[in-house]
């Protein structure tokens, strides 16, 4: 096996949770309201609905061969090749994530704390302790996770509570003014942005150590991080409104500097960020585990940090092309990156699920002529 | 041993690459408090009311002024602004403005245009003060120095915010507000004007400060009413008390009414509370404004027995009705003369009826103009202050 460690089924928990608020907390209030406006927090609980029903598919597809990683698991179910070619399917797709997620860290520092720093310079930074955490392994990071959590749970919960002052009820009136069709259509996106590339969750489920409470783990993860982003989409449109919340680049943001308790206690948005920074760091570094881990399982190799220099390089230079603006970018995540998400996350698994089955018919077919 | 060399080097390393690109030391920065910006001819003057940190600091300086004007013209605000290195000998940071000052002459042109930049831009908060000077332009109000504060901006910032807390006919506007209700279709937006008393030019040099009255004094006025982002015109002091008491933005406030027999009696308004309810009856809107607030006596200049419970029954309907006064005129004279709903008497039917609303936003301000609107006051009288009955009874003729 590549990797030996082992993960509680807690640290389990947590990682999905770090994951699925990932870059959600700062992008996902102005994705979520440009469709739904008011009515955004309905999508967030929709999409959160959504979610758990891809738990729940992804969980089965990881039973099929419980101790196979899904790259392994796609071979022995679609054969050799094809599974192979499906595999390089999914590390390409980690690959994009990862870089997307690397590019948004980029824009953000860009635009709203350093605007001259070469936005180079903050990927490569950032990629280092990514790097540095996946040569450490799972166990190390899914430790880190541990012991980040409770602070970004401190942060999430000082940072509403600072908030409520200025929260003002009307900014959510009226409900489904414009019927239900904007709040759906607003849920394809916060489903994808919250639970919709938790794929990547495949390829460390083999190594959680009670592996049949690992839905429940999963379920956890995924109902608290979604619980944190429905408070977060809430309170970005009681205190922003549904306009200001949908035209901001990163409402979450603009929420932080508004606080003001009693002149002493503001200009804390650093904060958020910093939380930000804790969060997408796990979102990067599990869709990066993946790819390094897959690839070299894909290539039979002896170990994968060898990989993760390379990938890096290739990581910080993806990010820089993956979109050449920043309109670009919001185009493809907020029209065509949900889809691409949807055919990974649904329909892949579903696919091989029915292979499974119809391999499972076909030979039980063979062994009774037999 | 390879390892202890790169950790070593590595360290020596971290020396030289401290902070960033982007690091901006303090005696870099041209803090800028107050901002104005005017229309010249086509173009913005824009002047930036900055603070010289050595007149400020606990050791005096020169004996200077505190703070020190840039103004420069450009095309848009943000080429003004980085003119400005042209006299200034740093580069303007915005992120603590307390103030922003728009002409009167730009507001009535239309204020949007020139608000993007603050929006857009990185070093700019949401959390300064805006106001329109009257009849003056902005660049004038910054160049008034006060006394109490040393630094005018702020001056203006806390006196802006404190009299809407005591005062009332005031009103402070931060920029998301402000752009809020220039966007909302069901609310158009006001700014406190704000003037000089006295004579400007005199406001100008220290020796305006080091006068006891000083001859040229800051002052907020009454309200301003944009249509859209456009300026339409003023309120007065009275309409401007009516206003802040529909938003439910009276906290405390002096109000003056009549006794029963002749004379005045002025009431002090501790507490309020306005719920605004929209409502669509037979197809046509309907607005209820429902106030509650708390009074204490707190002058008496007239003959009355303030010992009987029946006298304070009647001191509560006379505010009452004096409150309910102030709201009705003006929405009276917002509906006939400038036909702009500011009390976002829209967004209260949009909350209540989304769907009458959808068809009536397009013609809203004329709805606004015949529309129904129902006060109701409650006021009540709690407390007399430190005496019962006034010692004017008690003068001897």
């Amino acid at each position: 096996m590549l990797e030996n460690g082992k993960i509680s089924l807690r640290q389990f928990t947590i990682l999905v949770t770090l994951f699925t608020i990932g870059d959600s907390i700062l992008v996902l209030p102005s994705v979520a309201t440009f469709e739904a406006k008011e009515d955004a927090w309905i999508s967030a609980i929709i999409g959160m609905g959504v979610g758990w029903l891809v738990v729940c598919l992804l969980v089965v597809v990881s039973k099929l061969n419980p101790d196979l990683t899904f790259v392994e698991s796609n071979k022995k179910i679609l054969g050799s090749t094809l599974g192979t070619a499906v595999s390089l399917l999914f590390i390409a797709y980690f690959l994009l994530c990862a870089s997307a997620n690397v590019r948004e860290i980029g824009d953000f520092m860009t635009t709203q704390s350093m605007p001259e720093t070469p936005i180079q310079a903050i990927y490569v930074v950032f990629l280092c302790i990514v790097v540095m955490g996946v040569r450490l392994g799972l166990e190390a990071f899914a430790r880190a996770g541990e012991v980040f959590f409770p602070g970004v749970i401190l942060f999430f919960v000082t940072f509403i509570i600072l908030l409520l002052p200025q929260a003002h009820m009307e900014n959510i009136q009226p409900v489904l003014a414009e019927g239900i069709k904007p709040v759906l259509r607003g849920s394809i996106s916060t489903s994808t942005f919250s639970s919709g590339q938790l794929v990547v969750f495949l390829m460390i489920m083999p190594y959680v150590n009670q592996p049949k409470k690992i839905l429940k783990g999963f379920f956890t993860g995924t109902l608290m991080g979604g619980v944190a982003l429905i408070i977060l989409i809430i309170i970005t449109i009681l205190v922003l409104g549904a306009d200001a919340t949908s035209s901001n680049m990163y409402p979450s943001y603009s929420l932080a500097k508004k606080i003001d308790i009693g002149r002493f206690l503001e200009r804390i948005e650093a904060i958020l960020s910093l939380m930000w920074f804790v969060t997408i760091f796990f979102k990067i570094i599990l869709f990066f585990y993946g790819l390094v881990l897959g690839l070299s399982q894909v290539l039979k190799l002896k170990e994968y940090k060898s990989l993760t220099l390379p990938a890096a390089m290739i990581l910080m230079v993806l990010s820089t092309l993956i979109a050449p603006n920043i309109t670009y970018y919001n185009n493809v995540i907020a029209r065509y990156w949900p889809f691409y998400d949807y055919t990974l996350n649904v329909l892949f698994p579903l696919l091989l699920l029915g292979v499974y089955g119809l391999r499972q018919k076909l030979f039980s077919q063979s062994s009774d002529l037999e | 041993m390879l390892r202890k060399m790169l950790l070593l080097l590595l360290l020596g390393v971290m020396i030289f690459v401290t902070g960033c690109w982007n690091r901006r030391e303090l005696n870099d920065l041209a803090i800028a408090v107050g901002m104005g910006i005017d229309k010249q001819d086509k173009q913005y003057k824009v002047s930036m009311q900055v603070v010289v940190p050595g007149e400020i600091a606990a050791k005096k300086g020169r004996g200077a002024s505190p703070v020190t004007l840039y103004s420069a013209v450009g095309d848009s605000v943000f080429e003004a602004i980085r003119k400005m290195t042209t006299n200034s000998p740093r580069k303007i940071y915005i992120s603590h403005l307390r103030i922003l000052i728009l002409g009167e002459a730009l507001a009535r042109e239309g204020i949007g245009k020139s608000l993007e930049f603050l929006t857009r831009d990185n070093e700019a908060r949401s959390d300064f003060y805006i106001a329109v000077s009257k009849g003056l332009m902005a660049e004038d109000i910054l160049k008034v120095l006060t006394s109490l504060d040393a630094i005018p901006a702020n001056m203006l910032y806390n006196a802006l915010e404190t009299s809407q807390k005591a005062w009332a006919p005031t009103t402070s506007v931060t920029l998301d507000e402000l752009i809020k209700d220039i966007t909302s279709e069901g609310k158009h937006p006001v700014l406190t004007g704000i003037f000089i008393n006295g004579e400007p030019q005199m406001g100008n040099s220290n020796k305006n400060v080091q006068m006891v009255d000083s001859s040229a004094q800051l002052q907020y006025t009454s309200l301003a009413v944009f249509r859209g982002d456009k300026l339409v015109g003023w309120l007065n002091e009275k309409e401007s008390k009516g206003y802040n008491y529909i938003r439910d933005k009276v906290t405390s406030t002096a109000g003056v009414i009549p006794c029963p027999k002749g004379g005045e009696l002025t009431l002090e308004i501790i507490r309020s509370k306005t719920k605004v309810k929209g409502s669509v009856i037979k197809g046509k809107p309907h607005i209820d404004i429902e106030v509650r607030s708390r009074a204490n006596v707190d002058e008496v200049e007239c003959q009355i027995d303030l010992t009987k419970t029946k006298t304070i029954a009647q001191l509560e309907s006379l505010g009452d009705a004096r409150v309910k006064e102030l709201i009705d005129e003006v929405i009276h004279t917002v509906k006939k003369e400038y036909k702009a709903d500011i009390f976002g008497f829209g967004d209260a039917i949009r909350r209540s009826n989304p769907k009458f609303w959808k068809k009536a936003k397009g013609r809203w301000d004329q709805y606004f103009v015949d529309l129904d609107v129902t006060v109701k006051v409650d006021g009540q009288i709690h407390q007399l202050g430190t005496v019962s009955n006034s010692f004017l009874e008690r003068i001897r003729e």
